[in-house]
């Protein structure tokens, strides 16, 4: 080929950026368009979970074995992403033996270390759990902030001179001669960072070769070739608490079945899931009795959960995959295994490859699966490096000690930027200007919102996922406002009511189905501050038509006010 | 029951083993810290009306206020234990008033105990002056009992000029305030040389036979005297155990004299039990292991107390919030929930059980007016109105409530060289107020804030229980 190959990557899940950053790395032109922000799809709406391979190690054993690979290697290049919980695969009384058996042999033969604890050790690590849990497996499951890594995956990727282009929706593949050749994407901004109200039309983007990494929307981008992508999405609840009730990752050990996993995540730990087969990834039923047995079936394993505060759920959409002509009935049973399928051997359609099922533990791996696919389509003979080289904010992460006299910030405030930015802490905060908490939940300062600016342009949702700010239990109540206000004044004011309005519904949109108990005052609360200090109830700026200024009086004269007003002259002596 | 003699005291000795060797706390948690504050967390909707109402966020914007110290703080650093506490948790004065004031029941202050407990514990050097000086001042029983042996000189030592210029140089404790004067019999002394116990039961007893509670012939002496009790109240179920602090033993005799004077007046039986201190100072030093090994003196003393039918009564509000609440949120001992239910200030335990508005109602004292300052600590049990509402329609005094303001001093707080500025600063609404009132005696339950009052007004400050003694005891 004359010049470098040039590949669309359409995507921006961790499958997406993993590939754009592994190829970038390997020197291929390469654009990723995603329709939203990064991780719009089910990459941000994931419980955060690290594999250790433990929960496949039964079932799906090949799974469990690039779990804990992959494991390894991102508490390694991700290590400002990752932490190191430990999980714990808990029996009940009415949970079988023979499974638990199962479950530790199944670890012993794919390499995960495991341990046997009584039910008495894993309560000495875990207070919270049940007093009848008998007894469990130690195994090196993790935390992992998908939002943080997908966008320092991206950043990487840049750093290698890939475009990332969020909300560009692909609007159709361009198909010349029975070939894939580009896509036709509609921006919703100006290319480049999100800018709102900034308007920007389609733009055709040429390709070598294109990458369908849309997880549970490959069949649609399938469609636009008029392949057959057989993707079935599968929906799952997960409900975030407030504070931590474990930290270590609780799992039940049984072979299958719903509401069986607990991870701490960051401030919060998160409840999943269910697993329920979705016609369409985008619209499906989101019902509060799915929200309700969930926590009640968790409570099984850790009681005060059915006490705690939850402050919001949400849902994703597993892409799960089967070959044709499986036919397995229950979601539950699908693989979790990865399929690259390439069109040309596959339909005869050459120009697109497409990456389906997979988990996000295994997101770098099966980045380099299809870059390895797509170097050897344009015959390149370049190494995989992504697995040894760190990711932006991990290299050389060490703890640092005393945050507070290096970033003149509040113990735990520092403390948590830096766990947030990792080796970036310095560049980020090392700040001479003011820099007041913004976020008080979580600890967000001014100089970390201003950085997410810098990268995320006017989207407040994409600062949001990017500094957590937002995200804790007043769930932005205190906060949107000031995240807002510091978009000013590098965006007029338009924009910024525009962002604002996005982040505010985005908010209240996961609170929907927690409210009751503490976070129902706090809805209530937050409704009346924003509605009568801020006028999001019926913000007169938002009517249309000008205000009648005239209609209200010049109020009252200045001589009447310098008396000291009617009462007092009224009862003055 | 130990009555009067002087019970052996810890010293400084950072050593754990209390002075009653034989008890044994049951401790589910190992250390205070450790309780689980999850649902303080989860309660907290960030309102801010905590930080609205802590008088030490009002004057200085150093100090981020108790919710970011409480519930906060908690979240953000509850992951890891590698997480340090901030240090400006040393700066809340421990007033409270944070707990009276949120709406949503967060026990902001035992969250702040239990992060200035573990600040204390593993941040603050044990080397360093201000440590040293925290610990002076919480365990100020320790030098109380010293200074008891010989009031006199330490009176004159401890205001002696450049020994205070030493004091504040080399320890930080400021020299702008005057120490309040040992006195030269303390109050267990005077109970002792009084008759103790023994001569209570009979003082109570004779004034139930004047009050025509029980017949002189049936005596009332306290036992059995179950026949007698058929119809109901012979008032042998009267008696108080009187938790007197370190300030009424060793500063204000004259309290615990009044407290006993108007008790017996009323036919209660007093015992004056082994005590230490309530340990509010060590609280709010984030001394927790000291406090901890007074705990484990008066829990069990009154415990044992409480198990024989007697109720615990302070004169000092600090004492009966520590008893009441501060005990069973952080420690964890075999009685320490019958303890605190059954606790109660000495005017409010008189109200409850006595027709006490009626006693006072016709009589006239001489007393000179009073400008009446609330405890937040009384603020906090509720009991922020009742001595003004009590001395409303007593003859011969006039009693002006001088607003809800914070007198500043909480304690040690006010003590310190680095902190007295501020504490002056939250005290000038009350010292406004008092030069406003009529009255140029101060009026209030807590001995620190008497100290305030009287060093910012140089008013002489008296005690409730002394204005009821003045009613109700024949001199």
């Amino acid at each position: 080929m004359a010049s470098t190959p040039r590949v669309v990557v359409v995507g921006g899940g961790s499958t997406g950026v993993g590939v754009t950053r592994d190829l970038a790395m390997r020197g291929l032109d390469v654009v990723l368009v995603e329709q939203g922000n990064l991780t719009h799809g089910t990459t941000g709406r994931m419980h955060g979970l690290l594999h250790s391979g433990g929960r496949y190690a039964v079932s799906d054993q090949k799974s469990a074995r690039e779990c804990i690979e992959e494991n390894r290697v991102l508490r390694d290049i991700a290590a400002h992403c990752v932490e190191m919980t430990g999980g714990l695969f808990v029996k009940r009384p009415e949970d079988t033996e023979e499974y638990f058996e199962q479950k530790l042999r199944g670890c012993e033969e794919c390499g995960i270390p495991a341990e046997v604890l009584s039910g008495r050790e894993a309560r000495e690590r875990e207070p919270h759990l049940a007093t009848d849990v008998e007894k469990a497996i130690a195994v090196p499951d993790g935390a992992v902030d998908p939002f943080r890594l997908v966008v320092a995956n991206a950043g990487s990727a840049m750093e290698h001179g890939a475009r990332i282009e969020t909300h560009a929706k692909v609007r159709d593949l361009i198909v010349e001669d029975g070939e894939v050749v580009g896509v036709d994407v509609e921006h919703g901004a100006k290319p480049g960072e999100r800018v709102h109200g900034v308007q920007s039309g389609r733009e055709e983007i040429r390709a070598d070769h294109v990458v369908n990494a849309t997880g549970a929307w490959a069949g649609r981008i399938g469609d636009m070739a008029g392949l057959d992508v057989e993707v079935r999405p599968s929906k799952g609840v997960m409900t975030i608490m407030n504070v931590r009730q474990v930290d270590t990752v609780i799992n039940r050990c049984r072979p299958k079945g719903d509401a069986d996993i607990v991870v701490p995540h960051e401030t919060t730990a998160i409840l999943g899931t269910t697993d329920e087969e979705v016609e369409d990834p985008e619209n499906y039923p989101e019902e509060q009795w799915e929200v309700d047995q969930m926590i009640d079936t968790l409570s099984e394993l850790v009681p005060i959960l059915s006490e705690a505060r939850s402050i919001r759920s949400f849902w994703g959409v597993r892409p799960l995959y089967e070959p044709p002509e499986t036919g397995t009935a229950d979601p539950t049973d699908i693989t979790r295994d990865y399929f690259l399928l390439d069109h040309e051997d596959r339909d005869g359609v050459p120009g697109m490859t497409s990456i389906v099922g997979g988990k996000f533990t295994t997101y770098r791996m099966m980045g380099e699966e299809i870059a390895d696919h797509v170097c050897a389509i344009f015959g390149i003979d370049a190494d995989c490096r992504t697995a040894e080289v760190p990711l932006p904010g991990s290299e050389d992460f060490q703890v640092l000690r005393d945050y507070m006299d290096e970033f003149g910030l509040r113990s735990p405030i520092g403390r948590r930027s830096v766990e947030r930015l990792g080796s970036r802490a310095e560049e980020v905060l090392g700040t001479d200007a003011p820099n007041p908490v913004v976020c008080d939940c979580e600890g967000v300062t001014r100089a970390e919102m201003r950085d997410a600016i810098d990268q995320a342009g006017s989207d407040l949702n994409a600062s949001r996922i990017r500094t957590r700010a937002s995200m804790g239990n007043c769930q932005g109540g205190f906060c949107c406002h000031r995240m807002a206000n510091e978009l000013h004044p590098q965006y007029g004011e338009p924009v910024v009511r525009d962002s604002w309005d996005d982040l505010l519904q985005e908010r209240w949109k996961g609170q929907r189905h927690a409210l009751w108990g503490e976070q129902l005052s706090q809805a209530m609360l937050n409704y009346a501050l924003q509605a009568t200090t801020q006028n999001r109830d019926s913000d007169p700026a938002n009517r249309d038509g000008s205000i009648a200024f005239d209609a209200f009086d010049g109020g009252p004269e200045a001589g009447a006010m310098a008396d000291g007003g009617p009462t007092e002259a009224s009862d003055g002596d | 029951m130990s009555d009067a003699d002087r019970t052996d005291e810890t010293t400084f000795d950072a050593g754990e083993s209390g002075p009653d060797e034989a008890f044994e706390p049951v401790q589910v948690f190992p250390e205070a810290e450790e309780m689980d504050l999850r649902p303080g967390a989860d309660s907290c909707y960030k309102c801010s009306t905590c930080d609205t109402n802590c008088p030490v966020a009002e004057v200085d914007d150093e100090f981020p206020g108790p919710k970011f110290q409480g519930p906060e703080q908690w979240r953000l650093k509850q992951t890891d234990e590698d997480y340090d506490v901030d240090d400006s948790v040393m700066k809340c004065s421990n007033c409270m008033r944070c707990d009276s004031s949120c709406p949503s029941d967060v026990p902001l202050s035992q969250m702040h105990n239990t992060a200035r407990g573990e600040y204390v514990r593993e941040q603050q050097s044990k080397t360093s002056v201000e440590y040293w000086r925290n610990r002076l001042l919480a365990n100020y029983r320790t030098s109380a009992w010293l200074a008891s042996y010989v009031p006199r000189l330490a009176n004159a030592a401890m205001n002696f000029g450049p020994a205070r210029w030493v004091m504040e140089k080399a320890m930080g404790v400021t020299s702008e305030r005057e120490f309040p004067s040992f006195a030269t019999e303390t109050f267990r002394e005077w109970w002792a040389s009084r008759g103790g116990a023994e001569a209570s039961r009979e003082r109570a007893r004779r004034a139930r036979i004047e009050r025509g509670l029980v017949a002189a012939a049936d005596g009332g002496d306290g036992g059995d005297s179950r026949d007698g009790a058929a119809d109901g109240d012979d008032g042998t179920d009267r008696k108080i155990a009187y938790f007197h602090g370190c300030y009424a033993n060793y500063n204000t005799p004259e309290v615990g004299k009044a407290l006993v004077r108007v008790f017996e007046q009323f036919g209660y039986e007093v015992v004056v039990p082994e005590q230490g201190c309530s340990g509010t100072p060590m609280f709010a030093n984030g001394m927790l292991d000291d406090a901890r090994r007074h705990a484990e003196t008066n829990v069990p003393s009154l415990s044992a107390l409480v198990e024989e039918g007697y109720d615990a009564v302070c004169s000092c509000t600090s004492c009966s919030m520590a008893l009441r609440q501060e005990y069973p949120e952080l420690f964890d001992y075999d009685g320490v929930d019958d303890v605190a239910s059954n606790t109660y200030e000495a005017v409010e335990y008189l109200r409850i059980n006595e027709d006490l508005s009626g006693a006072l109602s016709g009589v006239e004292v001489e007393y000179p007016d009073l400008s009446y300052h609330a405890p937040c600590h009384a603020r906090n049990q509720g009991l922020h109105r009742q001595a003004v509402e009590l001395f409303r329609d007593l003859e011969g005094v006039t009693v002006t409530d001088v607003g809800d303001s914070c007198s500043g001093i909480s304690g040690t707080y006010g003590w310190k060289a680095d902190r007295y500025d501020v504490s002056m600063a939250i005290g000038e609404e009350m010292f406004e107020h008092m030069e406003a009132a009529e009255g140029t005696t101060g009026l209030t339950e807590c001995p620190t804030c008497a100290m305030q009052m009287e060093h910012g007004t140089g008013y002489e400050i008296r005690h409730p229980l002394q204005v009821l003694e003045a009613a109700l005891v024949d001199a």
